[in-house]
């Protein structure tokens, strides 16, 4: 990048908030994903006419912009393809206003998840999307990605809470998205448009969220099984009986040992694990869906049952699938745990033939795949554990991802249920949504007409996904 | 740069997924706040340099220096990726390719002439008992408060014996120095009156430090020694009334899992004790650790404000620990800030209760 425009940075956020060391860059072009590709320079910046001089400046000069929360994505979202300008938004964290009587609460992108619930909780609300990284996970990240967790069965994802936001836009028009109240009926809804656009339609710098009562009593319980499959009709079987669980989660053998290996919790060496939860203000509400979910299990040949209202033997029950994701980088010595065909979302009825059809794909491809996830939501993750230092790996980590994403398309199923498609999901992405890329094409010309915003993502992403940007891992020639 | 220590960590830093949990109570992450400052960031420095990603420089020894070896970083992993020991490894390539720091390596000389941080040779209150008892460089220099502890230690009837410390070596081994620990670690081991037998360690990153990397050595903490005589005590335990603060030292909660002790102990000395919003394996650092007070004194104190400050708002003048580091470092800055926080180790409310 021109020292000319590196100045001009400077000028806007000051010398203290810009970095333009190879190691910042290297840092800053790399996330949770298997991809890495250096920024050019990387800033921070505290308000929103900082983003909005940033933007006009880099739809100027057609720099790239990409936003970044923790960088905690899995599919590459805020790696930098083409360098340009990372924009750390992690130091705009400010609580602007909560507003109980109203419901809602506004927040800059850079808040906390955990940090916001904790600000709520004396209001008795929550903010409930609740994604596994949500000690870091920043807000304005999980609208950019959609996300969700283990209460989106309940819940819903962050799209579910979200009633409108400021965005800046490319060229650094500041734009009020949505409204303050519980419905707005017409219009484009480009609030919503904004939620899972992976940041290349704007950059959203401030939120409004919807917030739902924390509930008195919450309930967790545990089941084991001795075939997948039967755990697989009992995810069914509970959402079809119309029961309510706040969590409903699978965990497979492969899930299992990683955590036994890593944590050494002694979870049981059975085919599946259900986690389910109940949650409400009255006992005998929560009582009677836990009782309810846990007569399914009993006649899909769950065994082992164990439910608990005491906090700290919630904790002890769920602990195995908290720290389920990087666990499985322990599964096997040599292996490591790559975010490859993490998620995708199916029908209910297929949940069980989805596990075995991973294991399946794995084994033919020489790799291992666990299938895991809040099945409640039809959410289903998997990962890709291989050497990732042997290059035939890649071939076969490809091979996998394809047929695991075509049965998926197969069957009805969608790409991404919660991680986002940026670029390792990208390609099986574009088939699933062949129909309507041209349409998100021409919204994206709409909305940034330089192509800056994030660019070759979602529908401009590579076709290849290995060859997308280096990997980042040290691949053997 | 020759990376070849950090080379063994090459399987580690692939296990490692990137997820950015460790960012949570990283502590130089929470006060500098750029991505390079955190547990991933370092880790990812490690493995840029092992990869020839970028040139090795300054800047980057910098960024790698600034760790307390908090463990926080472990706590939140769930593959369980050993951060501190990664910072260890591609510090020592760094120090091997001549990246040092003014302030630590005044620090390691004084240790190579003289056996001790303070660069004077300090001797222990003379006891000549049974039990070999390592009192550790902070509290060598604080021979009056040794001595209590001494005392406390004969009256709860272990017989103490001292001896001619030299420095465990822990500052060669976080500071990347090997061929320093190396030697440093022969010394320590000549100057231990007798190898096979316990050896009581009253400072908490000596005991951390020697059961980790001295495991040959029958070493013991002095806080299991005290609670379970304290336990079966028939003299007086008097009651102190006092209402403080235990602050957590990383590693005693972290890294010897020891978080309901100090606070068993508190209770039997009849302490009213008041908890900071973080406490136990969740505790924040008080910045002394990982080498830090040598290499970044200004970061170190402004983590130790933080953690004053907390004790303060929850409204006791008093804050007591274990770790004669986080003593120091919490207990300067507070005087730095008009005294109102009165740091105290636990030991002295034990010997007030008991002697």
């Amino acid at each position: 990048m021109k020292q000319e425009i590196i100045d001009k940075l400077k000028a806007i956020v000051g010398e203290e908030n810009i970095r333009t060391d190879p190691a910042d860059r290297y840092i800053y072009g790399s996330d949770s994903s298997v991809h890495v590709a250096n920024a050019d320079v990387v800033l921070r910046p505290r308000t929103t006419e900082q983003v909005q001089a940033i933007a006009r400046l880099a739809n100027a000069e057609k720099i790239p912009i990409i936003p970044r929360g923790a960088g905690s994505g899995m599919s590459g979202h805020a790696v930098p393809i083409d360098g340009g300008i990372v924009l750390d938004m992690k130091r705009m964290n400010k609580i602007l206003e909560i507003r109980p009587e109203d419901t809602l609460v506004k927040v800059q992108p850079g808040v906390v998840d955990d940090d916001l619930n904790r600000a709520l909780k004396p209001y008795g609300f929550m903010f409930p999307p609740a994604p596994a990284s949500s000690r870091i996970a920043t807000i304005g990240g999980e609208i950019a990605n959609n996300a969700s967790g283990i209460r989106s069965v309940k819940y819903g994802a962050t799209r579910d809470s979200v009633l409108g936001m400021k965005v800046v836009l490319a060229n650094g028009d500041l734009v009020n998205l949505g409204a303050n109240t519980r419905v707005e009926a017409s219009g484009y809804q480009l609030d919503r448009l904004m939620v899972g656009s992976e940041g290349t339609l704007g950059i959203i710098v401030e939120a409004t969220l919807k917030l739902v009562p924390i509930p008195k009593y919450r309930c967790i319980g545990i089941a084991k099984f001795d075939k997948l499959e039967e755990a697989g009709e009992a995810i069914c079987d509970v959402i079809s009986s119309g029961a309510q669980p706040s969590m409903l989660e699978l965990m497979d053998n492969i899930a299992i040992t990683a955590v036994n290996n890593t944590l050494d919790m002694g979870l049981p060496d059975v085919e599946a694990i259900l986690l389910f939860e109940a949650d409400g203000m009255v006992k005998e509400a929560v009582d009677f869906e836990m009782e309810r979910i846990k007569a399914i299990c009993e006649k899909h040949n769950g065994f082992g049952i164990e439910m608990s209202y005491d906090a700290k033997e919630r904790a002890r029950i769920y602990a195995g699938r908290k720290k389920l994701f990087a666990s499985l980088s322990r599964y096997k010595e040599g292996y490591a745990c790559t975010s490859l065909a993490d998620d995708m979302a199916v029908p209910y009825s297929k949940m069980a033939e989805t596990a075995r059809k991973i294991h399946d794909v794995a084994d033919k491809n020489n790799i291992i795949m666990t299938a895991y996830g809040h099945c409640g939501s039809g959410v289903m993750h998997t990962k890709i554990l291989m050497d990732p230092t042997k290059k035939e790996q890649w071939e076969d980590a490809r091979r996998a991802v394809e047929e695991i994403y075509d049965y998926v398309r197969s069957i009805g199923g969608t790409t991404s249920a919660e991680h986002g498609i940026a670029l390792s999901k990208a390609p099986s992405w574009k088939k699933e949504k062949a129909d309507q890329l041209d349409l998100m094409r021409a919204v994206k010309k709409a909305f940034d007409p330089n192509n800056i915003l994030n660019p070759h993502k979602l529908m401009d992403a590579p076709d290849d996904w290995v060859t997308a940007t280096k990997l980042r891992y040290p691949v053997e020639k | 740069m020759v990376t070849k220590y950090i080379d063994s960590w090459k399987d580690e830093l692939n296990i490692c997924i990137r997820c950015a949990y460790c960012f949570a109570g990283c502590p130089i992450f929470k006060e500098l706040g750029w991505e390079v400052d955190g547990a991933r960031g370092k880790v990812e420095l490690a493995y840029g340099l092992l990869m020839g990603e970028f040139e090795p420089s300054q800047y980057i020894a910098d960024k790698l220096f600034q760790c307390t070896f908090c463990k926080d970083c472990i706590e939140q992993c769930s593959a369980n990726v050993s951060v501190p020991d990664i910072v260890t490894a591609i510090r020592s390539d760094l120090f091997e390719a001549g990246y040092t720091y003014p302030g630590g390596e005044k620090l390691l000389a004084d240790i190579k002439e003289t056996g001790n941080i303070f660069g004077e040779k300090l001797k222990p209150p003379e006891y000549t008992e049974e039990k070999q008892v390592l009192l550790g460089c902070r509290l060598l220099e604080r021979k009056e408060d040794s001595t209590r502890y001494l005392e406390l230690l004969k009256k709860l009837g272990v017989e103490p014996k001292t001896f001619d410390e030299t420095c465990c070596g822990m500052p060669f081994a976080v500071l990347g120095d090997k061929k320093g620990f190396a030697e440093q670690q022969d010394k320590f081991r000549e100057s231990l009156p007798n190898k096979d037998e316990e050896l009581i360690c009253v400072c908490t990153t000596c005991i951390f430090f020697i059961q980790k990397k001295y495991p040959d050595l029958k070493a013991t903490y002095v806080i299991d020694v005290i609670l379970e005589k304290l336990r079966n005590y028939t003299g007086e335990i008097k009651k102190l009334g006092k209402k403080v603060t235990y602050h957590d030292p990383c590693n005693v909660a972290r890294g010897m899992d020891m978080v309901d002790e100090p606070r068993e102990i508190l209770d039997m000395i009849g302490v009213e004790l008041v908890e900071m919003p973080t406490k136990g394996k969740q505790a924040e650092c008080c910045g002394g650790g990982g080498g830090l007070l040598a290499t970044d004194n200004p970061l170190a104190e402004k983590l130790a404000e933080k953690r004053m400050k907390q004790a303060l708002d929850i409204g006791v003048d008093t804050l007591v620990t274990l770790c004669p580091t986080c003593e120091f470092n919490i207990g300067n800055v507070s005087k730095k800030n008009g005294g109102k926080l009165e740091v105290k180790n636990l030991l002295d409310l034990i010997y007030e209760a008991v002697v």
